[in-house]
C-alpha cells in the first residue's frame, strides 16, 4: 500500500515535470495573441506593424549578458533577427536561454535613430557584453526594430 | 519594565528567523551591484580554436560541416547566420562562433555561478507570486528588527544617550549623501 502510494506520487511529479517542459517556462504576462507574425514579415515592412502587438515565434540567439532584459530571436531567414526587450527588473532572461524557442508577445517598435545615438546606444551595448566598440563603424541613420516585450514561453 | 523585555524578546527571536534572509539578500545585494563589472549570475568560459575554412553554400552543407571538422556527433538545438560569415550553433550550455572564411572558432560555455545564482534570483524576486509576499514579511521583520534594536540597552548605551548620536549618524548618511546628489545632478 506504501509502496504503490509512493509510486503514484513519483509518477505524478514526473508527469508534472514533463508536461512543465514541453510547454516550456513562462516568463511575464500571459500570451493573448495565437496568430504568429514572421519575423520576416516584420522587418520587411517595419513600419506597417509600428506600434502592434505581435507575436512572434524562432530561435533565441542572444541574451543580454548582465541583466537578461532581452533576447535576440531569430528569424526564419539567414541574417535576420529582432531585439525582444523587457523591462530591467520585470522579466530576468537566463543567459542558457540560447537555443531554445521562444514564442513572444510586445508591441512593436520601429523607430530611426541618428548617427549620434547610434553611437551612444553602440557603447552601452559593448560596455553590457564587456566588448570593444569602434564608432566608425556605425552608419547612420537606421531604422531600430524591436519589440518592447511583455511576456515569452521558452522552450 | 514590561514593554523593554518584549521588544528584547521581539528583537532576539525575529532577529534568529531572519538571520538566513539577511545574509542572502546582503551577499547577493553587493554581487548584483557590481553587475556592471561582472555578471554575477553566470561565468562564461571562452575558448578559441581553429578548424579549416566551411565552404558549403546552404545553411545545411554549412552546418554538417562545421560539425564535422569540430568532431561533434550530437545535434545542435539550433543554428543561426547573423551574417554571411558566421555560423552560431546552439547546444545546451555552450554556443560556436564560427567565422567561416578563416575558420576561426570561439566557443562559450555558460553555466549559472553555485548557490549566487539561486541567491540572486531570491534577491530580485524572480519567482514572484509567494516569494513576493515572503519578501514583503522580510522588510517588516527587518523594520520591527531595526526598531526594536533602538531599545534593547537602556542606560549610557541606550537611545538617550550614546544610542541617539549613533542612529543621528545612521540617519544623516542617506540625507547627506542625497543633498550631495542632487546639488551634483542641478550642476
Amino acid at each position: 500500500m506504501k509502496r504503490s502510494l509512493i509510486l503514484t506520487l513519483v509518477v505524478v511529479i514526473l508527469a508534472g515535470a514533463l508536461t512543465l517542459a514541453a510547454e516550456g517556462r513562462k516568463y511575464g504576462k500571459s500570451l493573448t495573441l495565437k496568430e504568429k507574425t514572421k519575423i520576416s514579415d516584420i522587418l520587411a515592412n517595419p513600419q506597417k506593424f509600428n506600434g502592434k502587438r505581435v507575436l512572434v515565434e524562432g530561435p533565441v540567439v542572444g541574451v543580454c549578458p548582465r541583466r537578461g532584459c532581452w533576447i535576440k530571436i531569430a528569424g526564419e531567414k539567414d541574417f535576420e533577427s529582432l531585439i525582444f526587450k523587457v523591462k530591467d527588473g520585470v522579466i530576468t532572461f537566463p543567459m542558457d536561454a540560447k537555443g531554445k524557442t521562444a514564442l513572444a508577445e510586445g508591441v512593436l517598435s520601429a523607430r530611426t535613430y541618428t548617427r549620434e545615438e547610434l553611437i551612444e546606444m553602440g557603447k552601452e551595448h559593448a560596455k553590457e557584453e564587456g566588448k570593444e566598440f569602434d564608432p566608425s563603424t556605425v552608419k547612420g541613420p537606421k531604422t531600430v526594430v524591436r519589440i518592447e516585450g511583455e511576456g515569452a514561453v521558452l522552450k | 519594565m514590561k514593554w523593554r523585555k518584549w521588544t528584547n524578546i521581539l528583537h532576539r527571536d525575529i532577529g534568529y528567523v531572519i538571520v538566513a534572509l539577511t545574509w542572502i539578500y546582503a551577499v547577493s545585494g553587493i554581487a548584483l551591484n557590481h553587475i556592471s563589472q561582472w555578471n554575477p549570475n553566470y561565468r562564461t568560459v571562452k575558448e578559441i580554436s581553429r578548424i579549416s575554412p566551411i565552404q558549403g553554400a546552404t545553411r545545411e552543407e554549412i552546418v554538417s560541416e562545421a560539425l564535422a571538422k569540430l568532431n561533434l556527433t550530437e545535434k545542435p538545438k539550433n543554428a543561426f547566420r547573423p551574417d554571411p560569415e558566421t555560423l552560431q550553433l546552439f547546444f545546451e550550455k555552450k554556443t560556436y562562433s564560427i567565422d567561416l572564411p578563416t575558420g576561426n572558432v570561439l566557443a562559450e560555455t555558460t553555466r549559472p555561478r553555485p548557490v549566487l545564482y539561486e541567491m540572486n534570483q531570491l534577491h530580485l524576486n524572480s519567482p514572484k507570486k509567494l516569494w513576493t509576499w515572503l519578501a514583503d514579511l522580510y522588510a517588516l521583520a527587518l523594520i520591527v528588527v531595526a526598531t526594536t534594536g533602538m531599545f534593547v540597552l537602556k542606560g549610557k548605551g541606550g537611545i538617550t544617550r550614546r544610542g541617539a548620536w549613533l542612529t543621528l549618524i545612521g540617519l544623516l548618511i542617506p540625507v547627506l549623501f542625497w543633498v550631495y546628489f542632487s546639488l551634483k545632478e542641478v550642476k
